[in-house]
């Protein structure tokens, strides 16, 4: 597991109760104009969602619901139509405000003639880390991050996921407390998105924050403790994740062998046959007792019962065809 | 200098460019001309030394346009295009200190430029014993054009594709020196229009011949150290007014 | 490997260069020099200095080296009939202080056109471009001397001399110019100058003095043979010895030559001469 030194040495400040919102948007709409005479295409309607300091907020959405373009208005690259966007308390469009902030956009594209240390020693000037900490800082993230022996190489020579793995360091060099990723798991292979998860938990457990994109749900269910889901430009749903998942159990797998799975039609559905096996899904508690006494009774034997449990997926899928039906 | 963000993108800019083989190529070619201007002044009946000066004077002019086009043009526009700007951007930087730094950078490498090619010339002037500070002054100039044309291109270059950014760089020079004769042809206009569209197209572009005193240096016609430290105001300022323009135009961009 | 197409390739290579080479060279017989010389039709240097774009004096280098080249070509017959346009309008319009083209061009003119007119107009107007260059008058004043135009000549060796800065030596031509010409007064005041200037070599005075000693001769024989006549007016003889015409009141003194010499006189043909060991300057 990756420790950043950085986050395991500093304590979790003290939060004041006043404190701002790490990230804010407020009633954000913006639209894009593709040619002169056409009309503008609305990306982003009304969206206000607020990230709390010391969570780890995902915003999530299918492809084209506007997530990227939401992050490029709180860095202050793009400016709303409408609305207002801020970073711990201060308007997006203040440099200041992005003293304490770290950016990792999606497929980034480094200075290619620059070796990782070099983009890694110009990325702390521009944050304003002191001159005696550059080099120390750059040294512990670039193993933090896995590039040590390979912080020579010109970053045009470097993977896909060397480059990835460079801009993690990069975000994280100011030793930001708000950490924005854009979909910082596209284009690792699963140890590095394992690395990457534990990098994150990291800043969660020294008390930062952490807001990032993805389209992939799985690896949000995994981390975070608060999600927005984007749909259309509109915040679609938005909760902690305990709470949105209600955590029943919806139905239960059940892999059944040494006898006839007819004899269970009234308990259970069969979704798969193997030679030898057969899975079904039973949804009730007392469908499941008493199926679990038939095979008993039939001298057949349960291999296993796995619960299941509602995904974000499935809220997510629901909220989908909700919308679709209305 | 370069703990500000200004410097270290000014540092970053120059490294990048460094690296860049086109550069090299142009050094390459700037010094080969300078070095074929002795063979050319062979062919000539009397002042050798004369050929030799105009020719250098004017790969100096020459090559520093085009880096200013080859180079220039790109620098922005790149960035943009890369999205290399955008990690750059999101840090507590002003927009308008990442523009100076790309500035400043390319302006050192002009700067190197045109150190190289004068201390090639006038090694090449005194195996003719004509090497002195003569040619200095139209050289200084020179160097303020260059840093005008890059402020040109930098300007472009924040909004237009390197194609036609290096369009309307080239022309910008080109008709920074024509415009001395607007002002001819707006005497010779009959109409008010007419007059007040040559007046104007005057103001709007830099009047490059103002920097140009190669001939008074070659043939060693004393200038006024006024008129020398106002052709080089007025170029700087020019510079000043592109490059803060070129400021604006980047400060109101949306970076999709 | 060869495969067809790399046959094939290599076929339209060698075909393609074959068909240059030889149309080339069709071509180039069939052009004649003079067709091709368009060059000769620049137009006038001062709307070249606009198309020029700040570089007019690289393109003044580059007309000029073109010109030399052209102009040493024996085998094109017509080749001086825009000599003049070329140097005057062109190229030294583009670089009015440029001066090889000046002297080579008007060089040129008298050389090959025996055209003085257009050269000194050449000369003349590099001479108000440059007027520090006191070559251009001084070639100037040498090529109407030898076209017989003393007084011209004259006029440009005074030119010439008052430049600032020019050579001492050119005041010789000057001084002998004037001589040439007749004109006393001018030549001794100028000799005499010469004498008497420190910064002359010994070679320069003594020269000076041989010229003024001659002049001087002929000024007074000049004065005396005047005198004589005025005595022959007066008395209706001839006077008896140069020494009658001081007693006559004619002359202050008997002049003598600047050795001391005194002059020959002969009573019967009232002519003087100089003094027999004197050899006059061959004029």
């Amino acid at each position: 597991m990756i420790e950043t030194p950085l986050s395991a040495a500093t304590a979790p400040p003290a939060r004041s109760a006043s404190a701002h919102a790490a990230l804010r948007l407020h009633g954000i709409r913006k639209s894009f104009r593709s040619h002169l005479w056409l009309r503008p295409r609305v990306v982003l309607d009304g969206l206000s969602l607020s990230v709390t300091a010391g969570t780890i907020h995902g915003l999530l959405g299918p492809n084209g619901a506007g997530k990227t373009t939401a992050l490029r208005i709180l860095l202050g690259l793009l400016r709303p139509d409408a609305g207002t966007a801020e970073i711990a308390g201060r308007p997006s469009t203040d440099p200041e405000a992005r003293r304490s902030l770290g950016f990792l956009p999606e497929n980034p594209y480094f200075y290619d003639y620059l070796t990782a240390r070099e983009f890694l020693d110009l990325s702390a000037r521009l944050a304003g880390v002191p001159p005696r900490d550059r080099r120390e800082r750059t040294g512990q993230l670039i193993s933090a991050v896995g590039m040590e022996g390979r912080d020579d190489i010109p970053l045009r020579r470097c993977s896909k996921g060397m480059v990835q793995r460079v801009g993690m360091a990069q975000a994280l060099i100011g030793d930001p407390e708000v950490l924005v990723l854009d979909e910082p798991m596209s284009g690792l292979d699963p140890v590095g998105r394992r690395e990457f998860r534990d990098l994150i938990l990291a800043r969660r457990r020294a008390g930062r924050t952490v807001f990032f994109s993805s389209h992939i749900l799985q690896d949000a269910e995994m981390i975070c403790d608060r999600v927005s889901i984007l749909e259309g430009g509109r915040l679609a749903v938005e909760g902690d994740l305990a709470s949105l998942l209600s955590g029943e159990v919806r139905f239960w797998e059940v892999t059944v062998t040494g006898c006839d799975p007819a004899a269970l039609r009234e308990e259970w559905e069969p979704i798969a046959t193997v030679p030898g096996e057969t899975v079904g899904r039973v949804r009730r508690q007392e469908d499941l007792d008493r199926l679990l006494r038939k095979v008993s009774a039939m001298g057949g034997s349960v291999r296993a019962v796995v619960p299941c449990r509602e995904t974000l997926e499935d809220l997510f899928l629901r909220q989908i065809s909700r919308k679709g039906d209305a | 200098m370069t703990n500000s963000p200004t410097g270290a993108i000014a540092l970053n800019t120059f490294r990048e460019a460094v690296r860049d083989r086109v550069l090299y190529l142009l050094m390459f070619f700037a010094l080969a001309w300078i070095s074929s201007a002795r063979v050319v002044a062979l062919m000539t009946v009397g002042s050798e030394a004369k050929i030799v000066k105009d020719l250098g004077l004017a790969a100096i002019e020459l090559v520093g346009v085009l880096i200013a086009v080859l180079i220039g043009v790109g620098l922005v526009f790149k960035e943009i295009e890369k999205r290399t700007v955008h990690v750059l951007l999101a840090r507590p930087i002003h927009r308008w200190q990442f523009l100076l730094g790309k500035y400043l950078g390319l302006a050192a490498v002009v700067s190197l430029n045109t150190l190289v090619m004068t201390a090639c010339l006038h090694l090449l002037l005194a195996t003719h014993g004509e090497a002195d500070f003569s040619l200095l002054p139209a050289i200084g100039l020179l160097w303020i054009e260059q840093l005008v044309m890059i402020s040109v291109a930098l300007l472009f270059s924040s909004f237009s594709s390197p194609i036609l950014s290096s369009v309307f760089t080239l022309s910008v020079f080109v008709m920074g020196h024509l415009s001395w004769s607007l002002r001819l042809l707006e005497r010779r206009m009959t109409t008010t229009a007419g007059r007040l569209l040559c007046e104007t197209l005057y103001w709007l572009l830099p009047n490059l011949e103002r920097l140009n005193l190669k001939a008074e240096a070659v043939h060693r016609v004393p200038i006024p150290s006024v008129q020398i430290v106002l052709a080089a105001a007025y170029g700087i300022a020019w510079s000043v007014l592109l490059v803060a323009l070129a400021a604006a135009v980047f400060s109101r961009r949306d970076f999709t | 490997m060869r495969t067809l197409g790399t046959r094939v390739w290599g076929v339209c290579l060698v075909v393609a260069v074959a068909m240059i080479a030889v149309t080339s060279a069709k071509l180039d017989r069939g052009e004649s020099r003079t067709d091709s010389w368009d060059l000769l039709y620049l137009p006038n240097g001062r709307y070249l200095a606009v198309a020029s774009l700040g570089q007019r004096q690289v393109l003044a280098d580059f007309i000029y080296l073109w010109a030399i080249q052209y102009y040493g070509h024996y085998d094109i017959s017509n080749r001086y009939e825009h000599l003049d346009r070329i140097f005057r309008e062109v190229i030294t319009e583009l670089d009015p202080r440029y001066f090889d083209p000046y002297w080579i061009g008007a060089l040129i003119m008298t050389t090959e056109t025996k055209d003085l007119e257009r050269a000194l107009a050449l000369l003349d107007k590099g001479f108000v471009a440059n007027p520090d260059q006191w070559l251009l008058p001084y070639l100037a004043g040498w090529e109407c001397y030898h076209a017989r135009r003393l007084d011209l000549a004259a006029g440009y060796f005074e030119k010439a001399i008052r430049v600032p800065g020019a050579p001492a030596v050119i005041r010789r031509a000057y001084a002998a110019m004037y001589e040439k010409k007749g004109d006393r007064a001018v030549s001794i005041a100028a000799w005499a100058a010469i004498e008497s200037d420190p910064s002359v070599d010994e070679r320069g005075h003594q020269i000076a003095r041989r010229h003024l000693d001659s002049l001087r001769v002929e000024q007074d024989i000049e004065t005396l043979q005047q005198a004589i006549a005025r005595y022959a007016a007066k008395h209706g003889a001839n006077p008896g010895s140069l020494e009658a015409l001081v007693r006559d009141g004619a002359l202050p003194s008997v002049p003598v030559d600047s050795d001391g010499r005194p002059y020959g006189y002969d009573r019967r043909t009232g002519k003087v001469a100089p003094a027999s060991t004197h050899v006059l300057e061959a004029r």
